[in-house]
């Protein structure tokens, strides 16, 4: 029997592939069978209700997208009331990525959810003008909202960081002097699409953010060189397309993965993946994934 | 609705007029299938990444069709596909419509794809239909066994869409309107209409969209009443909700 089973931090996961947040929803529980993955993030959650941004909000670029969403959601009460009741019903760890504008806008997201998994903190989103990627590159700021968020909840604490960083170590390491459990290696990775007959970028936020199978050798460094760094379990994500992408974060130093956009791909990506690295295991004589990773 | 993802293989692939027609062998598509609905057809690579919507043209107890004008790497690929391959395939998606029995439908170009596909659902009326030229006017006679006077225009006589429904407007009266067609046809459309017949039109929305199914959040459309999701709120609206941009 292939144990797939994996430990961040104190908690237990089934297996080591989470579904990111932003890229699933509750219609998704239609065709993925939720309860065979180690865990789901949710859509980050503000304070107050969002509209995002004005469309175009995506394109496609080679073996990717990137998307300009700026994070569309109807606000923390309306999540709770309505939202969390469903999302809770899930067989599988839930976490509630959440985002603010300022520290106190976190602190108060934090003390207001409760009854699940843990919190991711989005202190990393390209497509957001107040908060987001500004704060993720200071690692003052990211020791700040992780201490603020901490002191008001018992909830295990993620921060998803910022590839934008120009030190991701020092960000990681923010982190955790907070009082973070864990770090999720990045977010998207900020970038330009050019309307060519418009002359002009095609978001009207000028950048976007990318993901996809084009940044994983970029966002599987950011995993290593966090883990070299850092003493910090760490959830790997970017640009996972398959079975031997997982093995590569898990070998880099990630405790488990996100699977993004590969969803928009192939939505049942999450269970051919589990499948194949299963299979892999066995013709490779691996009995559990700590197996893989010793040296 | 039983929304599914399935590996569909191609049974047909063949021209109609400068469009292609592709029919997938599936048997469980018309269980569900509602006026409206569109589904994601992905591809077995990783690029191009996503899956692209498509509206349902056909759909029988064997088999779905789409059809559609090459207009990039996604729908070249699509266009080159045959008999045996295999296609990934979402759906039904989109909020289902209840036409009336009889109607006014106005399509202009690849835009009667779903218009075809929503005569199946009405027992009449009548069509305005434009298209380049006369050979990319799909199924004339198939709409006329179904109960609709159709009125053609093509470009090269002259003629535009806008120009057949000023020259009928009269005929519009009172009855639902749908349309579908490049942005520019519907908003002269819209300058021609009366507010009554603007209060009694719905329109066909298309985005680039990323999942299909209201995960992503990428298909915003501006609305009077805020952003709304082509894929799950759509992708038909009232004509007078929507923002044309």
């Amino acid at each position: 029997m292939i144990d797939l089973s994996v430990k961040l931090a104190s908690l237990s996961l089934k297996n080591p592939i989470l579904l990111a947040s932003g890229v699933w929803d509750l219609p998704y529980t239609r065709i993925i069978d939720f309860g065979k993955l180690g865990g789901v993030i949710c859509k980050g959650v503000s304070l107050k209700p969002k509209e995002g941004n004005p469309p175009p909000r995506i394109a496609e670029t080679s073996c990717g997208i990137i998307n300009s969403i700026g994070l569309e959601n109807k606000g923390l009460e309306h999540f709770n009331k309505e939202v969390l009741p469903e999302i809770t019903k899930l067989k599988t760890h839930i976490f509630i990525n959440v985002f603010g504008e300022t520290i106190e806008d976190f602190a108060m997201i934090a003390s207001r959810i409760k009854d699940v998994a843990g919190l991711e903190v989005n202190i990393s989103c390209p497509n957001i003008r107040e908060g987001g990627d500004s704060f993720g590159k200071d690692p003052k700021m990211v020791f700040s909202i992780t201490k603020a968020i901490c002191n008001e909840t018992e909830l295990p604490i993620i921060v998803k960081l910022s590839p934008s960083a120009s030190n991701i170590e020092e960000t990681a390491q923010a982190a955790k002097e907070g009082g973070a459990t864990a770090v999720t290696s990045s977010n998207t990775f900020p970038g330009l699409v050019i309307d060519i007959d418009r002359k002009k970028p095609l978001f009207k936020n000028i950048a976007g953010g990318l993901s996809g199978p084009a940044i994983k050798p970029l966002a599987l460094y950011n995993v290593y060189k966090i883990k070299n760094a850092v003493d910090i379990p760490i959830i790997g994500s970017g640009g996972i397309a398959n079975h031997k992408d997982v093995i590569e974060y898990l070998i880099a130093g990630a405790s488990c993965v996100q699977l993004g956009s590969i969803i928009f791909n192939n939505p049942l990506a999450p269970i051919e993946i589990l499948d194949n690295l299963s299979y892999w295991m066995k013709e490779k004589g691996y009995n559990n994934l700590r197996d893989i990773i010793k040296k | 609705m039983a929304t599914t993802f399935r590996i569909l293989p191609v049974l047909e692939n063949k021209k109609l007029g400068s469009y292609h027609k592709v029919t997938l062998t599936d048997r469980e598509m018309y269980k569900s299938a509602a006026c409206g609905n569109f589904i994601m057809i992905g591809f077995s690579m990783l690029d191009p990444y996503l899956p692209r919507p498509f509206a349902l043209f056909e759909v029988s107890k064997e088999t779905l069709s789409v059809l559609f004008k090459v207009t990039g790497k996604g729908t070249e690929l699509l266009s080159e596909v045959k008999k045996g391959d295999s296609l990934k395939v979402l759906g039904p998606l989109g909020k289902k419509i209840c036409p009336p029995d009889k109607g006014v439908l106005i399509a202009g170009g690849i835009g009667i794809a779903p218009i075809y596909y929503q005569t199946g659902f009405m027992k009449g009326g009548i069509l305005f239909y434009g298209a380049k030229s006369k050979k990319d006017l799909i199924s004339i006679r198939e709409f006329k066994n179904r109960g609709f006077k159709v009125k053609t225009i093509t470009e090269e006589k002259g003629g535009l869409v806008p120009d057949l429904v000023e020259k009928h407007k009269g005929e519009l009266n009172g009855k639902q309107i749908f349309i579908c067609g490049p942005l520019g046809m519907i908003k002269s459309i819209k300058s021609i209409l009366t507010k009554e017949q603007i209060e009694k039109s719905y329109v066909y929305i298309e985005k680039i969209m990323g999942c299909g199914i209201g995960g992503c959040k990428s298909c915003a459309v501006k609305t009077t009443d805020g952003y709304k999701l082509v894929c799950t709120e759509g992708p038909v609206f009232p004509l007078n909700e929507v923002e044309l941009d």
